[in-house]
């Protein structure tokens, strides 16, 4: 398994392979000095091999991912003048994905969650193929006894398997791939030539996109993993559907957000303190949250929005607001943000606010299939039984050869109804 | 995580699964069934792809596929698929307007091929009146017209040029890239059939377009050889594609045309293929009064001449203008790239004050 997923990771660079063993072994030898001390009774030396990995860690992040930007950043601040060479490194891909599973890993071994792994099953655990690239973040408490037991080749969930495979790639090639190239990419690549009405549809276009694109890469990922006898925990819970903010991150790339809260949010302070020091604490753990995706200062504000709503909502008291309305204002806080995750610049999402604010025109780019879609997708939000989980039923009680033959139809018409060439997952370049 | 798996299992009795092996054999059932039904698309594309090996190998693979799919009649669902929604029309519109172009004209020859593509498509006579040299004549309902067209360098910039060049009311642009194409590969898409038609179609009074990125590879001729890239024969075949592509931009007497070179990129091998390709793109420009070739690799340069991925704006600071690829322009490599071309537009005396009002 490790040899396949190094593999698969080389495929596309095979420099970053020794990225990857580094990250392995360090955190690796990190983890076995952690217990070891911790067994030893040396709880300060423990916490400093701690330190040293998740140190190590942010600093394999820093390089690749924020080291340019704060050096553009502070170059700027001195009068533009490039004092600080730039390093102009490619990033590798996954790298936030693996730093993160690595810093949980050397973390709950020092809270005393879970004990250490075997090697091998460590480098299974942070290279492990499906999940490498974009997640989900999964915790060695989760995956840990599932390498360690191995799974049952006898029992193999193929249906369930099959169908979230099918399922990924339907919502990827086909929905993602058609609001990008027929609404979302041509509204935010030159906002003010389009309606009012157009740029609104591709700004809910982008949240159903996104929403699609990165579920559905989830979809894929779990079910390839089901299908090699390991289960992921649950990423999207549909987000949409929430009615509030801190119920949208209990929905929304629920790994990453469950990583937030137990090692940042919790450890800054949590909401133990003051009102306050919660809200600052709700701030930095979404500012940082926002950088995570991406080092410019638009995820920044992304991370800001979050944090501020957040601590908006724990500020109001509790009203009986009916629920239509706590459901409108979270979804429009929602794709108010990811405007600024969009964009490419500043500037541009706010360009994208003054044509939605400009005198209405008529809808010219979106059509009523289009208009359809999005509404039908922001609807399916709301039923926790859909009719996938039909399909995934009646998929499982087949026999394992029409499951087989279901799912290579499945394939032709994905592919069928997909456009041509269809873009990299969204969530691949964090 | 493991009891919550089994009790989950035990709940649903349905779900317990199959031994690994049936899976596995089912699985390749259906891939095989996919991949029959869709052999003719795989070796389609496959027929796309740069000549190399891997070029070679998949046609290898694909074209007995397809052979034996299509005698069983295994592809007729996509075929009825690609009928119904209408994927098939598209390629017969582009052969078509292949046919129209007709054979490929020396250099020289460009006033031939258009006017006859017009007459053929259009059946209408185009105005002759040269558009630029007439004088200030227009008007938001008889719009200044400039097409980009161009490979994905175009999409990353596109858009930013025509939102800018459209501040004036008196002007419509419009931006079509088409990701991964170029002159190599007409069997991919055919850029001299789209350009007539938008020629025919738009009679535009500038036209900007951008190729090149993609092009740095093995050319198959008409009558189906391979020519090496960057030998002898590929750079007289390509230099006829640049000639035949810049005809029928031209065109008519006084549209403008910009040929964009490219600019330098971060792999050093890719950025040496670019050069080399630019030089082409020069030589055929300086031998057409009509065409104007631009230089960008001094403008996404550092002080050394090199790539640069952040250079400083107007106002000193640090910016991106390129995007992490090493290739393609970020939104500010864009906004400078499309001030430079509304700049080289304006520089028509002709066209003077069409932005100031």
């Amino acid at each position: 398994m490790v040899g396949a997923s190094l593999f698969f990771y080389g495929w596309w660079n095979w420099r970053f392979v020794f990225l990857l063993l580094w990250a392995i072994t360090s955190n690796w030898v990190a983890g076995s000095q952690i217990a070891k001390q911790l067994h030893a009774g040396s709880n300060q030396l423990a916490r400093n091999w701690m330190r040293t990995a998740i140190v190590g860690d942010l600093v394999l992040l820093g390089v690749f991912k924020y080291y340019d930007f704060f050096a553009v950043e502070l170059s700027n601040l001195f009068g533009g003048k490039t004092a600080i060479p730039l390093l102009e490194l490619t990033l590798p891909v996954g790298i936030s994905f693996f730093t993160f599973q690595a810093m949980s890993y050397v973390i709950d071994l020092h809270r005393r969650v879970i004990k250490p792994m075997p090697m091998l099953d460590f480098a299974v655990y942070l290279s492990f193929f499906p999940q490498l690239v974009a997640g989900p973040i999964v915790r060695a408490a989760e995956m840990a006894p599932q390498i360690r037991n191995q799974p049952d080749p006898r029992r193999v969930a193929s249906g369930e398997a099959f169908h979230l495979i099918l399922r990924g790639l339907f919502k990827k090639v086909v929905i993602s791939s058609w609001l990008a190239s027929s609404i979302v990419d041509d509204v935010f690549s030159n906002p003010e030539s389009h309606s009012s009405q157009d740029v609104l549809v591709g700004v809910y276009g982008y949240a159903i996109q996104i929403y699609a694109d990165f579920s559905g890469y989830t979809d894929i990922a779990i079910g390839v993993a089901l299908l090699l006898g390991f289960r992921f925990p649950t990423n999207f819970d549909r987000p949409y559907s929430a009615l509030s903010l801190r119920e949208f991150w209990k929905r929304w790339h629920i790994t990453l957000s469950s990583w937030l809260r137990d090692y940042l949010y919790i450890p800054l302070g949590g909401n133990r303190g003051r009102q306050a020091d919660t809200y600052r604490n709700l701030l930095l753990t979404m500012i940082l949250g926002g950088l995570w995706h991406g080092s410019t200062w638009n995820f920044v504000i992304w991370g800001f929005i979050h944090g501020l709503a957040l601590a908006v909502e724990r500020m109001l008291p509790n009203q009986q607001t009916h629920p239509v309305i706590r459901w409108f204002i979270t979804f429009h806080i929602v794709c108010f943000a990811w405007v600024f995750f969009r964009a490419d610049s500043l500037s541009s999402a706010i360009d994208v606010f003054r044509a939605i604010g400009s005198s209405p025109s008529s809808l010219e780019l979106s059509s009523a299939f289009a208009i359809l879609l999005l509404a039908g997708m922001l609807m399916a939000q709301f039923f926790p039984h859909s009719k996938s989980e039909d399909v995934k039923q009646w998929l499982s009680k087949q026999r394992v050869l029409t499951q087989g033959l279901a799912f290579g139809f499945g394939l032709v018409l994905i592919d069928l109804f997909g456009p041509e060439g269809v873009a990299p997952f969204i969530y691949f370049q964090f | 995580m493991e009891d919550k798996t089994d009790t989950e299992l035990q709940m649903h009795p349905d779900r317990v699964g199959f031994p690994a092996g049936k899976v596995f054999l089912s699985g390749v059932a259906g891939l095989i069934l996919a991949v029959a039904v869709n052999s003719s698309t795989l070796l389609a594309d496959a027929e796309r792809l740069p000549d190399s090996r891997s070029r070679s190998l998949s046609v290898a693979i694909w074209t007995p596929i397809e052979e034996v799919a299509s005698t069983l009649k295994l592809t007729w669902p996509r075929t009825v698929g690609d009928s119904l929604l209408g994927r098939d029309e598209d390629e017969v519109r582009i052969s078509l307007q292949r046919e129209q172009i007709g054979a490929k004209p020396e250099s020289g020859e460009e006033e031939w091929v258009v006017l006859s593509v017009e007459e053929e498509a259009s059946g209408d006579q185009l105005d002759q009146t040269p558009s630029v040299t007439s004088g200030p004549v227009w008007s938001p309902e008889n719009p200044f017209t400039i097409w980009v067209l161009g490979d994905s360098m175009v999409q990353f910039f596109g858009e930013t040029f025509v939102a800018m060049a459209e501040r004036s009311a008196l002007v419509a642009a419009t931006s079509e890239p088409k990701l991964a194409s170029g002159l190599s590969r007409p069997d991919y898409f055919d850029w001299p059939a789209r350009i007539s038609a938008v020629i025919t179609a738009h009679d535009p009074d500038a036209v900007i377009l951008m190729f090149g990125g993609n092009d740095a590879q093995n050319i198959k001729t008409d009558d189906g050889q391979w020519l090496e890239r960057f030998t002898a024969q590929w750079e007289e075949e390509y230099r006829k594609r640049i000639a035949l592509v810049m005809d029928l931009a031209t065109g008519k007497e006084g549209r403008i045309v910009l040929w964009v070179g490219q600019p330098p990129m971060r792999g050093d091998g890719f950025d040496s293929r670019m050069r080399q390709l630019n030089d082409l793109y020069r030589s055929e420009a300086g031998r057409r009064p009509g065409v104007k070739y631009l230089d960008l690799r001094s403008l996404f340069t550092d002080e050394s001449g090199n790539y640069a991925r952040y250079l400083p704006n107007s106002s000193g600071k640090l910016t991106d203008v390129r995007l992490t690829d090493g290739v393609h322009l970020s939104q500010w490599g864009g906004e400078w790239l499309s001030a430079l071309l509304l700049d080289e537009i304006k520089k028509s005396p002709e066209l003077d004050g069409l932005w100031a009002e």
